[in-house]
Protein backbone atom coordinates (compact mmCIF):
# COMPACT_ATOMS: atom_id res chain seq x y z
CA UNK A 1 0.00 0.00 0.00
CA UNK A 2 1.29 3.32 -0.88
CA UNK A 3 -0.36 5.70 0.97
CA UNK A 4 0.34 6.60 5.15
CA UNK A 5 -2.96 7.94 5.34
CA UNK A 6 -1.97 9.96 8.38
CA UNK A 7 0.29 9.95 10.97
CA UNK A 8 0.05 10.60 14.96
CA UNK A 9 1.94 12.67 16.85
CA UNK A 10 3.77 10.20 18.11
CA UNK A 11 4.59 9.24 14.67
CA UNK A 12 5.94 12.51 14.00
CA UNK A 13 7.83 12.57 17.36
CA UNK A 14 9.33 9.16 16.05
CA UNK A 15 10.35 10.52 12.68
CA UNK A 16 11.49 13.84 14.06
CA UNK A 17 13.78 12.39 16.52
CA UNK A 18 15.69 10.29 13.73
CA UNK A 19 15.57 13.23 11.44
CA UNK A 20 17.16 15.10 14.15
CA UNK A 21 20.22 12.91 14.96
CA UNK A 22 20.87 12.48 11.25
CA UNK A 23 21.07 16.47 11.32
CA UNK A 24 23.21 16.85 13.89
CA UNK A 25 25.42 14.04 12.71
CA UNK A 26 25.49 15.27 9.25
CA UNK A 27 25.70 18.91 9.70
CA UNK A 28 23.61 19.53 7.04
CA UNK A 29 20.64 22.03 7.66
CA UNK A 30 17.23 21.00 6.41
CA UNK A 31 15.95 17.77 5.36
CA UNK A 32 12.51 16.37 4.82
CA UNK A 33 10.67 13.25 3.91
CA UNK A 34 8.60 13.17 1.15
CA UNK A 35 6.12 10.81 -1.56
CA UNK A 36 6.91 10.38 -4.77
CA UNK A 37 4.36 12.62 -5.30
CA UNK A 38 5.47 15.45 -3.75
CA UNK A 39 3.83 15.13 -0.34
CA UNK A 40 5.82 16.56 2.74
CA UNK A 41 5.46 13.41 5.46
CA UNK A 42 8.05 14.54 7.81
CA UNK A 43 10.60 17.90 7.96
CA UNK A 44 12.97 19.01 10.17
CA UNK A 45 15.97 21.69 10.69
CA UNK A 46 15.93 25.55 9.34
CA UNK A 47 13.70 26.16 5.99
CA UNK A 48 14.61 29.80 6.23
CA UNK A 49 12.27 31.06 3.94
CA UNK A 50 12.70 28.66 1.79
CA UNK A 51 8.26 27.18 0.32
CA UNK A 52 9.02 23.78 1.41
CA UNK A 53 6.34 22.78 -0.56
CA UNK A 54 7.39 24.12 -3.63
CA UNK A 55 11.21 22.16 -2.98
CA UNK A 56 9.23 19.19 -2.37
CA UNK A 57 7.22 18.92 -5.40
CA UNK A 58 10.35 20.55 -7.57
CA UNK A 59 12.69 17.76 -5.67
CA UNK A 60 9.68 14.97 -6.69
CA UNK A 61 9.15 15.70 -10.24
CA UNK A 62 13.41 15.63 -10.47
CA UNK A 63 13.55 12.38 -8.71
CA UNK A 64 10.78 10.58 -11.61
CA UNK A 65 12.13 12.62 -14.77
CA UNK A 66 15.70 11.00 -13.47
CA UNK A 67 14.18 7.87 -12.62
CA UNK A 68 12.73 7.78 -16.06
CA UNK A 69 15.90 8.76 -17.41
CA UNK A 70 17.45 5.90 -15.38
CA UNK A 71 14.72 3.34 -16.88
CA UNK A 72 15.59 4.36 -20.59
CA UNK A 73 19.54 3.10 -20.08
CA UNK A 74 18.76 0.11 -18.44
CA UNK A 75 18.88 1.17 -14.88
CA UNK A 76 15.86 0.66 -12.38
CA UNK A 77 16.55 4.02 -10.62
CA UNK A 78 19.24 6.45 -9.54
CA UNK A 79 19.02 5.72 -5.89
CA UNK A 80 20.31 8.70 -5.32
CA UNK A 81 20.65 12.18 -6.86
CA UNK A 82 23.01 15.18 -5.93
CA UNK A 83 22.75 19.10 -7.04
CA UNK A 84 26.20 20.57 -6.59
CA UNK A 85 25.55 24.48 -6.47
CA UNK A 86 28.15 27.11 -5.36
CA UNK A 87 27.55 27.50 -1.09
CA UNK A 88 24.04 25.57 -1.09
CA UNK A 89 23.48 21.51 -2.46
CA UNK A 90 20.98 19.53 -2.35
CA UNK A 91 21.13 15.60 -1.68
CA UNK A 92 18.00 13.43 -2.61
CA UNK A 93 18.20 9.70 -1.83
CA UNK A 94 15.50 6.98 -2.56
CA UNK A 95 13.77 5.30 0.55
CA UNK A 96 11.53 2.39 -0.54
CA UNK A 97 9.91 2.90 -3.81
CA UNK A 98 6.87 5.01 -2.65
CA UNK A 99 9.32 7.95 -0.60
CA UNK A 100 12.10 10.23 -1.01
CA UNK A 101 14.85 11.61 2.02
CA UNK A 102 15.66 15.06 0.65
CA UNK A 103 18.64 16.97 2.57
CA UNK A 104 19.66 20.58 1.86
CA UNK A 105 23.68 21.78 3.26
CA UNK A 106 26.24 24.48 2.78
CA UNK A 107 29.78 24.45 3.18
CA UNK A 108 29.60 23.01 7.09
CA UNK A 109 29.46 19.77 5.82
CA UNK A 110 30.11 17.74 3.05
CA UNK A 111 28.42 15.84 0.34
CA UNK A 112 30.33 12.07 1.32
CA UNK A 113 29.11 12.60 5.32
CA UNK A 114 25.41 13.18 4.33
CA UNK A 115 25.13 10.70 1.96
CA UNK A 116 26.95 8.17 4.47
CA UNK A 117 24.50 9.31 7.17
CA UNK A 118 21.60 8.90 4.85
CA UNK A 119 22.35 5.61 4.23
CA UNK A 120 22.38 4.75 7.95
CA UNK A 121 18.93 6.11 8.64
CA UNK A 122 17.08 5.04 4.99
CA UNK A 123 16.38 1.28 6.68
CA UNK A 124 15.00 3.00 9.90
CA UNK A 125 12.79 5.33 8.54
CA UNK A 126 12.01 2.78 5.85
CA UNK A 127 10.76 0.52 8.51
CA UNK A 128 8.60 2.98 10.69
CA UNK A 129 7.01 4.29 7.32
CA UNK A 130 6.03 0.82 6.77
CA UNK A 131 4.38 0.35 9.70
CA UNK A 132 2.47 3.59 9.41
CA UNK A 133 1.16 2.55 6.10
CA UNK A 134 0.06 -0.95 6.99
CA UNK A 135 -2.14 -0.44 10.08
CA UNK A 136 -5.88 0.77 10.36
CA UNK A 137 -7.12 4.01 10.31
CA UNK A 138 -8.24 5.40 13.51
CA UNK A 139 -11.67 7.12 14.10
CA UNK A 140 -11.30 11.17 14.17
CA UNK A 141 -14.56 12.43 15.67
CA UNK A 142 -13.07 16.39 15.53
CA UNK A 143 -12.95 16.19 12.06
CA UNK A 144 -15.52 16.69 9.73
CA UNK A 145 -15.68 18.42 6.44
CA UNK A 146 -19.63 17.49 5.58
CA UNK A 147 -20.52 21.36 6.06
CA UNK A 148 -17.82 22.66 3.58
CA UNK A 149 -19.65 24.31 0.69
CA UNK A 150 -16.66 26.70 -0.53
CA UNK A 151 -13.47 25.51 0.72
CA UNK A 152 -11.97 28.43 -1.36
CA UNK A 153 -14.61 31.17 -0.62
CA UNK A 154 -16.50 31.99 -4.03
CA UNK A 155 -13.75 33.55 -5.68
CA UNK A 156 -14.75 36.36 -8.54
CA UNK A 157 -16.68 33.91 -10.82
CA UNK B 1 -1.73 11.27 -1.65
CA UNK B 2 -4.27 12.95 0.87
CA UNK B 3 -2.34 12.53 4.68
CA UNK B 4 -3.44 13.94 7.85
CA UNK B 5 -0.43 14.55 10.21
CA UNK B 6 -1.56 15.40 13.42
CA UNK B 7 1.68 16.64 14.70
CA UNK B 8 1.19 19.96 12.39
CA UNK B 9 -2.48 19.74 12.08
CA UNK B 10 -2.29 19.52 9.08
CA UNK B 11 -4.28 17.74 6.23
CA UNK B 12 -2.95 17.42 2.35
CA UNK B 13 -4.46 16.88 -0.93
CA UNK B 14 -2.87 17.12 -4.19
CA UNK B 15 -5.06 18.12 -7.32
CA UNK B 16 -4.16 17.84 -10.83
CA UNK B 17 -5.55 19.90 -13.80
CA UNK B 18 -5.82 18.07 -17.09
CA UNK B 19 -6.55 18.77 -20.95
CA UNK B 20 -5.47 18.80 -24.09
CA UNK B 21 -2.95 21.37 -25.17
CA UNK B 22 -3.89 25.13 -24.58
CA UNK B 23 -7.29 24.16 -22.84
CA UNK B 24 -6.20 26.96 -20.18
CA UNK B 25 -4.96 24.46 -17.44
CA UNK B 26 -1.72 26.97 -16.43
CA UNK B 27 -4.26 30.13 -16.80
CA UNK B 28 -6.51 27.97 -14.38
CA UNK B 29 -3.20 28.38 -11.66
CA UNK B 30 -2.21 31.90 -12.65
CA UNK B 31 -6.43 33.08 -11.78
CA UNK B 32 -6.52 31.36 -9.09
CA UNK B 33 -2.90 32.69 -8.07
CA UNK B 34 -4.12 36.11 -8.98
CA UNK B 35 -7.05 36.12 -6.60
CA UNK B 36 -5.95 34.15 -3.54
CA UNK B 37 -4.41 36.61 -0.52
CA UNK B 38 -0.70 35.98 -0.27
CA UNK B 39 -0.72 34.69 3.18
CA UNK B 40 -2.45 31.67 2.07
CA UNK B 41 -0.45 30.88 -1.29
CA UNK B 42 3.43 30.18 -2.08
CA UNK B 43 4.59 30.99 -5.66
CA UNK B 44 3.33 29.88 -9.10
CA UNK B 45 6.02 27.43 -10.17
CA UNK B 46 5.75 26.98 -13.65
CA UNK B 47 8.62 24.73 -15.64
CA UNK B 48 7.72 25.81 -19.36
CA UNK B 49 9.21 26.40 -21.98
CA UNK B 50 10.44 29.79 -23.73
CA UNK B 51 7.12 29.99 -25.55
CA UNK B 52 5.41 29.64 -22.07
CA UNK B 53 4.39 26.09 -23.01
CA UNK B 54 4.47 23.70 -20.14
CA UNK B 55 7.38 21.35 -20.60
CA UNK B 56 6.86 19.61 -17.11
CA UNK B 57 4.01 20.88 -14.91
CA UNK B 58 2.92 24.23 -12.70
CA UNK B 59 2.54 23.93 -9.59
CA UNK B 60 0.72 26.20 -7.24
CA UNK B 61 0.13 25.53 -3.12
CA UNK B 62 -2.41 26.97 -1.44
CA UNK B 63 -4.09 26.97 2.30
CA UNK B 64 -7.70 26.77 2.60
CA UNK B 65 -10.18 25.88 5.22
CA UNK B 66 -9.23 25.09 8.87
CA UNK B 67 -11.56 22.30 10.54
CA UNK B 68 -11.47 22.48 13.89
CA UNK B 69 -7.63 23.05 14.07
CA UNK B 70 -6.51 21.11 11.12
CA UNK B 71 -5.36 23.40 8.14
CA UNK B 72 -5.91 22.13 5.03
CA UNK B 73 -3.37 22.28 1.96
CA UNK B 74 -4.29 21.74 -1.42
CA UNK B 75 -1.27 21.35 -3.52
CA UNK B 76 -2.41 22.00 -7.61
CA UNK B 77 -0.37 20.78 -10.89
CA UNK B 78 -1.23 21.10 -14.15
CA UNK B 79 0.85 18.23 -16.65
CA UNK B 80 1.77 19.25 -19.65
CA UNK B 81 -0.89 18.98 -22.61
CA UNK B 82 0.87 18.18 -25.58
CA UNK B 83 0.52 14.75 -27.22
CA UNK B 84 4.89 14.18 -27.02
CA UNK B 85 4.78 14.61 -23.21
CA UNK B 86 2.63 11.88 -21.79
CA UNK B 87 5.54 10.40 -19.56
CA UNK B 88 5.80 13.10 -17.86
CA UNK B 89 1.79 13.48 -17.27
CA UNK B 90 1.95 10.12 -15.76
CA UNK B 91 5.03 11.68 -13.65
CA UNK B 92 2.45 14.63 -12.26
CA UNK B 93 0.01 11.88 -11.95
CA UNK B 94 1.69 10.16 -9.79
CA UNK B 95 -0.25 10.26 -5.73
CA UNK B 96 -2.99 12.36 -7.15
CA UNK B 97 -6.55 12.82 -4.99
CA UNK B 98 -8.45 14.86 -7.36
CA UNK B 99 -8.81 15.66 -10.94
CA UNK B 100 -9.76 19.01 -12.97
CA UNK B 101 -10.00 18.00 -16.37
CA UNK B 102 -10.16 20.98 -18.34
CA UNK B 103 -11.88 20.77 -21.98
CA UNK B 104 -11.12 23.10 -24.43
CA UNK B 105 -15.10 24.25 -25.70
CA UNK B 106 -14.02 25.36 -29.40
CA UNK B 107 -15.40 22.87 -32.01
CA UNK B 108 -12.38 22.25 -33.63
CA UNK B 109 -10.87 21.01 -30.29
CA UNK B 110 -13.42 18.68 -29.50
CA UNK B 111 -11.34 15.56 -31.02
CA UNK B 112 -8.31 16.76 -28.54
CA UNK B 113 -10.58 16.57 -25.83
CA UNK B 114 -11.81 13.06 -26.26
CA UNK B 115 -8.18 12.12 -27.13
CA UNK B 116 -7.32 13.84 -23.97
CA UNK B 117 -10.35 12.35 -21.51
CA UNK B 118 -8.92 8.78 -22.86
CA UNK B 119 -4.95 9.18 -22.55
CA UNK B 120 -6.24 10.05 -18.77
CA UNK B 121 -7.88 7.20 -18.53
CA UNK B 122 -5.14 4.65 -19.77
CA UNK B 123 -2.58 6.98 -17.80
CA UNK B 124 -5.00 6.26 -14.50
CA UNK B 125 -5.22 2.41 -15.48
CA UNK B 126 -1.63 2.16 -15.04
CA UNK B 127 -1.89 3.75 -11.68
CA UNK B 128 -4.37 0.96 -11.06
CA UNK B 129 -6.74 3.12 -10.42
CA UNK B 130 -9.74 4.68 -12.74
CA UNK B 131 -12.51 7.75 -13.28
CA UNK B 132 -14.07 5.26 -11.32
CA UNK B 133 -11.79 5.46 -8.38
CA UNK B 134 -10.82 9.20 -7.93
CA UNK B 135 -13.07 12.46 -7.62
CA UNK B 136 -13.07 14.43 -10.65
CA UNK B 137 -14.97 17.74 -12.14
CA UNK B 138 -15.30 18.41 -15.80
CA UNK B 139 -14.63 22.37 -16.86
CA UNK B 140 -15.42 23.31 -20.34
CA UNK B 141 -13.36 26.42 -20.89
CA UNK B 142 -13.15 28.82 -22.78
CA UNK B 143 -16.80 29.89 -22.81
CA UNK B 144 -16.56 33.44 -23.44
CA UNK B 145 -15.08 32.70 -27.49
CA UNK B 146 -17.72 32.77 -30.48
CA UNK B 147 -17.02 29.13 -31.87
CA UNK B 148 -17.94 27.26 -28.51
CA UNK B 149 -19.89 23.61 -28.91
CA UNK B 150 -23.37 23.97 -27.08
CA UNK B 151 -22.53 22.82 -23.44
CA UNK B 152 -24.71 19.75 -24.09
CA UNK B 153 -22.98 18.24 -26.76
CA UNK B 154 -19.91 18.52 -24.68
CA UNK B 155 -21.98 16.75 -21.35
CA UNK B 156 -22.71 14.04 -24.28
CA UNK B 157 -18.89 13.87 -25.39
CA UNK B 158 -17.03 14.03 -22.32
CA UNK B 159 -19.93 13.44 -19.86
CA UNK B 160 -21.00 10.22 -20.75
CA UNK B 161 -19.70 7.88 -18.15
CA UNK B 162 -21.99 5.46 -16.29
CA UNK B 163 -22.10 8.07 -13.14
CA UNK B 164 -21.95 12.12 -13.91
CA UNK B 165 -20.07 14.27 -12.84
CA UNK B 166 -20.17 18.24 -11.76
CA UNK B 167 -19.25 20.42 -15.11
CA UNK B 168 -18.80 23.80 -15.29
CA UNK B 169 -18.66 26.69 -17.33
CA UNK B 170 -15.64 28.37 -17.28
CA UNK B 171 -13.61 31.26 -18.78
CA UNK B 172 -9.87 31.42 -17.82
CA UNK B 173 -9.41 34.42 -19.21
CA UNK B 174 -12.58 36.59 -17.40
CA UNK B 175 -12.49 34.12 -14.38
CA UNK B 176 -15.60 32.88 -14.59
CA UNK B 177 -16.05 29.50 -12.29
CA UNK B 178 -12.74 28.96 -12.38
CA UNK B 179 -13.26 29.25 -8.41
CA UNK B 180 -16.60 27.18 -8.41
CA UNK B 181 -14.49 24.11 -10.33
CA UNK B 182 -11.83 24.85 -7.71
CA UNK B 183 -14.18 24.79 -5.06
CA UNK B 184 -16.32 21.50 -6.64
CA UNK B 185 -13.22 19.22 -6.22
CA UNK B 186 -11.74 20.69 -2.89
CA UNK B 187 -15.27 19.41 -1.39
CA UNK B 188 -15.57 16.24 -2.83
CA UNK B 189 -11.62 15.51 -1.84
CA UNK B 190 -12.57 16.76 1.49
CA UNK B 191 -16.35 14.96 2.06
CA UNK B 192 -13.96 11.64 0.57
CA UNK B 193 -11.35 12.01 3.12
CA UNK B 194 -13.68 12.11 5.63
CA UNK B 195 -16.03 9.28 4.76
CA UNK B 196 -12.99 6.83 4.17
CA UNK B 197 -11.96 8.12 7.51
CA UNK B 198 -15.03 7.11 9.27
CA UNK B 199 -15.17 10.13 10.43
CA UNK B 200 -19.14 11.31 9.35
CA UNK B 201 -20.45 13.17 11.96
CA UNK B 202 -22.55 14.04 9.55
CA UNK B 203 -25.15 15.90 11.63
CA UNK B 204 -21.59 18.56 12.53
CA UNK B 205 -22.41 21.48 10.92
CA UNK B 206 -18.66 22.81 10.21
CA UNK B 207 -18.46 26.44 9.11
CA UNK B 208 -15.47 26.22 6.41
CA UNK B 209 -15.07 29.49 4.87
CA UNK B 210 -12.39 31.59 5.12
CA UNK B 211 -11.74 34.74 3.77
CA UNK B 212 -8.89 32.84 1.39
CA UNK B 213 -9.83 35.49 -1.56
CA UNK B 214 -9.36 39.52 -1.42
Amino acid sequence: METIPFLTKEDVVELDNILEDYLHKSDADFTMVIDRGGTVIAQCGKAGNKDVAIVAALAAGSFAATKELARRIGENEFSALYHQGRGRHIFMSSIDEHTIIITLFGEETTVGLVRFYTVDIVPPISALLERFRSREAPSIPELSATGAMAPFGPGRD
Amino acid sequence: MSIINYGSKEIQFKIVYYGPALCGKTSNLMYIHSQVAPENKGDLVSLATAADRTLFFDFLPLNAIAIKGFRTKFQLYTVPGQVIYNTTRQLVLRSVDGIVFTADSQWEKMEENVESIRNLEENLLKQNTSLDGIPYVLQYNKRDLPNVAPVNYLEYVLNNRAVRVQSFESSTATGQNVFATLNAISRLLLYKFTKESDLADKRSKTTVLMSTVR
